[in-house]
């Protein structure tokens, strides 16, 4: 395998006097879905908020493509093209895709010497990102966002991060939590499809099921430790389990 | 790459409905008006000059529906539009009457001074964390209260063609000038609400703050711009009154809190948060003057109209909150609740309040003397 894009070191958290995470180890490769499973409480969060920037790690460091890597905030990472997709998705609901796709970062025309939103081309921009990134089409694009189903609001959510030309490292925190299995296996889909457009994806899940069909490898969280990482292919259900509950250890 | 087709379930009719639910509500309600009236008093009701006073009224609340149709998307509420009206137009008057003021200069003085009260209601609402309803209410006593120190009992009137032609004018052979303000001010809002940041921030922090928060949206400033908005818009509507009236004093404008309130949310605006609609708030405020109109026009005591408004306003916006329920099932009808346990403990509770209502009505009844007038 080649160097891997992203690689934190050491990394240790504390808040106050509790240690959420001490001296973790994470690499994430392009092209490749990793998934971090864990208790909860095992520091999954904390990890991925100090890779997505909104916390700074107590001790440890990180870069990205071999270049050293500090994260004051989230727009730190959003610059260097990590970005997080979160279980709420973020949607504004009653906003159709497109104003939910460019929210906070809206493309404008000039109208009349004044600036104002460029609703056309957000639509256009929406149907096409939708369409060449993730294989979505959506029937109407007029419609509130709370009319989609579960599945389409998290294309759109998706669409929004990927966006982002320099879009390198996409989290997903709990994707198909919320969803039925249908709408699951779509979404599992569409991280597919993000691997296979190079990205690094790093996928948050309870469900195991859906850890193997989708990741490559897998980084089991415990006890704010590394508990192991194992390749998904490799590996069983049983033993990441195993690893999760740290019954390895004990035997 | 994997393709998905995604497949869409037909749309129900509901569906296909929900988009034009605010403007079909206040039609229906508008064309109910049409139709009694046009069996009651058809005479009177649809003359000319009739028609011009209901636009001449709906007129003065234009306005601030538009601004109003903003802060309510943004899950806020303003109380205090008829304080800043008042004061602004007492403000306004006094540069005119007292200090000379040229009319063109303290017209828009008066506008930004509305813009300033609605500043300090922004400031109050997002910086000191005073929840909307508690901090405009306590404005509109500090405004009122301002407008009775400076005006005490006095009325002042008379002013230059300019102000009274804002409140009354009219275009030769065309509509009323106040008339073109409003609906100029409306067709700005529709565009504000569709064209700008502060429109599409403006939904989008009514529908999910956090959501809003999440991508960066400065919530706070965008709040602070819709009350600036809706001061400003109450500042116009003062002016305009001042104009109409061709006077002012300080009790001026004591009902237009919940009128624009109710105008705004007849038109199918949520007060819930992010459904905004500017059509919706124009035919409310048409609905609205058209119905208190109807009740001149009916020889109905004035002091009823405040029963009326009250009237719209719950049962507008019960039958939002009915048709807007995703989940059907769970109540078939208002009446069905009615069979629970817990409906049957309101309804024991319901008839034991009105049973020593009518007991107590009863023995004043039977206990009661020749009246004696007081004083």
């Amino acid at each position: 395998m080649t160097e891997p894009l992203v690689q934190m070191r050491g990394i240790t958290k504390r808040f106050g006097g509790v240690t959420a995470l001490s001296n973790v180890d994470l690499d994430a490769y392009a092209g490749e879905v990793l998934a971090i499973v864990g208790d909860n409480g095992a520091g999954k969060s904390t990890l991925i908020k100090i890779l997505t920037g909104v916390y700074q790690p107590t001790e440890g460091s990180m870069s990205i493509a071999g270049q050293p890597l500090v994260l004051n905030s989230h727009s730190d990472a959003i610059a260097e093209g990590i970005d997080a997709v979160y279980q709420t998705l973020a949607l504004a609901d009653h906003l159709d895709p497109a104003a939910n796709m460019f929210l906070g970062n809206e493309l404008t025309t000039r109208f009349a010497g004044i600036t104002v939103l460029d609703n056309k081309r957000m639509r256009a921009e929406t149907e096409r990102v939708l369409m060449e990134r993730l294989g979505v089409r959506l029937k109407s694009l007029d419609a509130p966002t709370e009319s989609l189903s579960g599945g389409q609001r998290q294309a759109v959510a998706i669409a929004r991060a990927v966006y982002h030309e320099g879009l390198r490292v996409l989290v997903m925190d709990e994707p198909t939590a919320a969803l039925g299995p249908q709408e699951t296996a779509r979404t599992l889909n569409l991280i597919e499809a993000l691997k296979d457009q190079g990205l690094a994806v790093i996928l948050i899940s309870h469900s195991l099921d859906d850890v193997f069909q989708v990741s490559d490898r897998v980084h089991v969280q415990r006890r704010g430790r590394r508990a192991g990482v194992v390749k998904t292919a490799e590996s069983t259900q049983r033993e990441v389990l195993g690893l999760i509950v740290g019954a390895e250890e004990a035997a | 790459m994997t393709t998905m087709a995604t497949n869409i379930e037909p749309k129900s009719l509901q569906e296909r409905l929900e988009p034009y639910l605010a403007i079909i509500g206040p039609m229906v309600m508008i064309l109910a008006i049409l139709l009694f009236m046009g069996v009651a008093e058809p005479t009177r009701y649809f003359r000319l000059s009739n028609l011009n006073l209901i636009l001449l009224d709906a007129a003065l609340y234009m306005p601030m529906a538009m601004a109003m149709t903003f802060v309510i998307t943004q899950r806020g509420i303003d109380l205090s539009i008829g304080s800043i009206a008042a004061l602004s137009g007492i403000l306004m008057a006094f540069l005119i009457k007292q200090y000379a003021f040229p009319a063109w200069v303290a017209l828009p003085i008066a506008i930004m001074l509305g813009a300033t009260m609605g500043l300090i209601n922004g400031l109050v609402i997002t910086r000191f964390k005073v929840p909307d309803l508690i901090g405009t209410l306590a404005m509109d006593l500090v405004y009122r209260g301002l407008a009775l120190v400076i005006a005490k009992g006095l009325v002042l009137a008379r002013f230059p063609d300019l102000i009274t032609d804002v409140g009354r004018g009219k275009i030769p052979g065309f509509v009323p000038v106040p008339v073109v303000i409003g609906i100029a001010t409306m067709i700005g809002g529709y565009w504000l609400l569709k064209k700008t940041y502060f429109g599409r921030y403006t939904v989008a922090i009514g529908s999910s703050p956090e959501a809003a928060e999440m991508t960066g949206i400065a919530v706070d400033r965008h709040k602070i711009y819709a009350y600036v908005l809706m001061g400003a818009a109450a500042a116009l509507a003062g002016v305009m009154l001042t104009g109409k009236l061709n006077a002012i004093q300080a009790t001026s404008a004591p009902y237009f809190n919940l009128h624009v309130i109710a105008a705004v949310v007849v038109g199918g605006t949520s007060l819930f948060g992010g459904r905004a609609s500017m059509l919706g708030s124009f035919a409310g405020v048409l609905l609205l003057s058209m119905m208190i109109n109807a009740l001149v026009t009916l020889r109905i005591e004035f002091f009823w109209q405040s029963v009326a408004s009250g009237v719209v306003i719950v049962s507008s916006v019960a039958l939002y909150t009915w048709m807007q329920k995703k989940d059907r099932d769970g109540s078939r009808g208002l009446l069905a609740g009615l069979m629970t346990p817990e409906g049957q403990k309101l309804m024991r509770f319901s008839a034991a309040l009105i049973g020593v209502l009518i007991a107590l009505l009863a023995i004043g009844a039977l206990l009661a003397g020749n009246p004696v007038p007081s004083g």
